[in-house]
């Protein structure tokens, strides 16, 4: 099975094709420039340097949040029309899962957090055991001293990664430290070889009215909520 | 014979997610909307982050519609025409990235298409003689331009508006007197019954000969409904309503004219959302008429967005050979001429 993996959920714009379990090719940018403008000319090379023929690809695995709301458009809009084109199967990934399936270390607790803007967090808590990536706790949106309570609560030795550079400046309890550099960010390998074991043959087909995992309602909704409710009292 | 062209447009630049497929630049396959109106219309306006939303939900969809409808199929298609600008950018990249894909995946060209260009090949559907050169006037809820279209991939502006837009003040003035979201209809049809001129309400006199200005005619128009209500005195909505739309399409009217005489062009275009109000329609094709010019102007489906004039407009650029790259972006801003 050839797979080829998109995550645009971060500032990371990051492809990789997978065949079998076994990464071929991966390419990763972090230069903060839009995924829209990198994203094409990423995968074209991707399957020049391969020697990848477009038809020859399986499945199409899209890393579908949480994160940031364009990111995950512009990574979703181009994963669908992919799979329309090639008509091959198309999984999405969720983007705490796949970071997690970067360290896969048995006996720590993983925590993958995103931004999740105004000194919030995305965060799930995640265990590898026995080959198996299992989640302790769904994904929630945290303040700083929830996102450490949250993992204290499980009392094991825990690595944070994602979008944790502002945790940097902050003292972490002991046990608790933040992921290598290199492991920290989203991997398109790691979209990949998770949707490699989760595909499904009958439900991935279908490619139309997906929407990534906003988690959170749009500003302009709550707000008009919060004043309806003002209006009722 | 020539090999017939069949282009894939794709437009999702404000608050309709649309595709269309258009045979040799001039025949319509399919013209698919999926319109955010209703969705907007609590908000009072579009509301960037919902519209984007709803675009990716509906982008595929829309698109596989287009292609059924005019039952092509990928293959058949020519080349992928998509709006990269003006709109919202989060909107605009929702179908940017599917077009983009859809074309890398298929090894098609992508063509990139100004939004506002595509609001003038609309005419090219609607009037099958329609050559250049020719004058557009462009108005819509974010510009207001004289265009002369000199061939078809190439403009020169004349003038533009230098604050508000005509569609902008109609969706001001419309808000100000509590009309729902489209505004721009919603005074027309209260217009319908109103007295055009009951009221005056002036517009601003420039130096410059095609140049517009809207901001004092909607002041004008908020100071006078202010000022009745101070004075409790009873408002003619419908009054209000008409003398405002004459105020406008009389400044637009005029500039038209006066640049028909100047350039001697014979035809003229309505372009733009605000193409579709009948009282500009009527007026600007009696006016032009005097001085030995025709108008042509959109059906109502295509005077608001969708994405025929994209693959429209992408047609001509095709013949030209003008390709996009793949690392094409959007731009919000993105200018006309």
């Amino acid at each position: 099975m050839l797979t080829l993996a998109i995550d645009t959920a971060t500032k990371v714009c990051s492809v990789a094709l997978c065949r079998d379990g076994e990464v071929t090719a991966e390419y990763s940018v972090s230069m903060g420039n839009t995924h829209s403008e990198g994203l094409l000319p990423q995968l074209e090379q991707l399957l020049k340097r391969t020697n990848t023929k477009k038809q020859d690809i399986d499945l199409i695995a899209v890393s579908m949040g949480p994160g940031s709301f364009t990111g995950l458009r512009i990574g979703l809009a181009t994963a669908e029309a992919m799979a329309y084109s090639w008509q091959c199967l198309l999984h999405g990934v969720d983007t705490l899962k796949a970071l997690a399936q970067n360290i896969p270390v048995e006996g720590i607790l993983l925590s993958p957090v995103l931004d999740a803007q105004k000194g919030n967090y995305y965060q799930a808590l995640y265990q590898w055991q026995e080959g198996k990536l299992v989640e302790l706790a769904g994904t929630e949106v945290v303040n700083k001293e929830r996102l450490l309570e949250r993992i204290a609560e499980v009392e094991m030795p825990a690595l944070i990664l994602g979008e944790c550079k502002k945790l940097e400046k902050l003292e972490l309890p002991a046990g608790v430290k933040l992921a290598p550099r290199n492991l920290l960010m989203p991997k398109a390998s790691s979209v990949a070889l998770v949707a490699e074991r989760e595909f499904d043959p009958e439900a991935d087909k279908k490619i139309f009215g997906l929407e990534p995992y906003y988690i959170r309602r749009s500003e302009a909704e709550e707000l008009w909520e919060q004043r309806q409710k003002l209006q009722q009292q | 014979m020539s090999k017939d062209v069949y282009i894939l447009g794709i437009e999702s630049s404000c608050d309709e997610t649309a595709a269309a497929v258009v045979k040799n630049g001039r025949e319509v396959l399919s013209n698919i909307i999926s319109s955010q109106i209703v969705i907007h219309r609590k908000f009072g306006g579009v509301v960037p982050e919902i519209a984007s939303r709803k675009h990716i939900e509906n982008i595929m969809p829309v698109i596989d519609e287009a292609l059924q409808q005019a039952n092509v199929s990928l293959e058949d298609i020519d080349a992928v025409a998509v709006t990269y600008g003006p709109g919202l950018v989060g909107a605009l990249l929702v179908g940017l990235s599917a077009a983009k894909s859809l074309a890398w995946a298929t090894d098609k060209p992508l063509i990139g298409v100004n939004h506002l260009e595509g609001h003038v090949f609309a005419n090219f559907l609607t009037d099958p003689e329609l050559e250049p050169p020719f004058m557009a006037l462009v108005v819509s809820g974010g510009h207001t331009a004289l265009l002369k279209v000199t061939g078809y991939n190439s403009f020169e502006m004349l003038g533009q508006t230098r604050d508000d837009a005509a569609g902008e003040a109609f969706d001001k003035i419309a808000r100000v007197m509590g009309l729902p979201y489209p505004g721009g209809p919603e005074i027309e049809r209260l217009a319908l019954g109103g007295n055009p001129h009951a009221i005056e309400f002036p517009v601003a006199k420039l130096d410059a000969p095609y140049e517009f200005s809207f901001s004092g005619v909607k002041s004008a128009v908020i100071n006078y409904l202010h000022n009745q209500e101070q004075a409790k005195r009873e408002i003619n909505r419908a009054d209000v309503a008409a003398s405002f739309q004459y105020a406008v399409v009389n400044a637009l009217v005029q500039k038209a004219v006066r640049a028909m005489k100047d350039t001697g062009l014979k035809k003229i275009v309505l372009a733009g959302g605000v193409s579709a109000n009948k009282t500009l329609q009527t007026t600007l094709a009696e006016a032009v008429s005097r001085v030995g010019a025709e108008l042509v102007h959109p059906a109502p489906i295509l005077c608001t967005d969708n994405a025929v004039m994209i693959a429209c407009r992408g047609y001509f650029m095709y013949q030209a050979g003008m390709e996009s790259p793949l690392d094409l972006n959007a731009v919000p801003s993105l200018k006309l001429g």
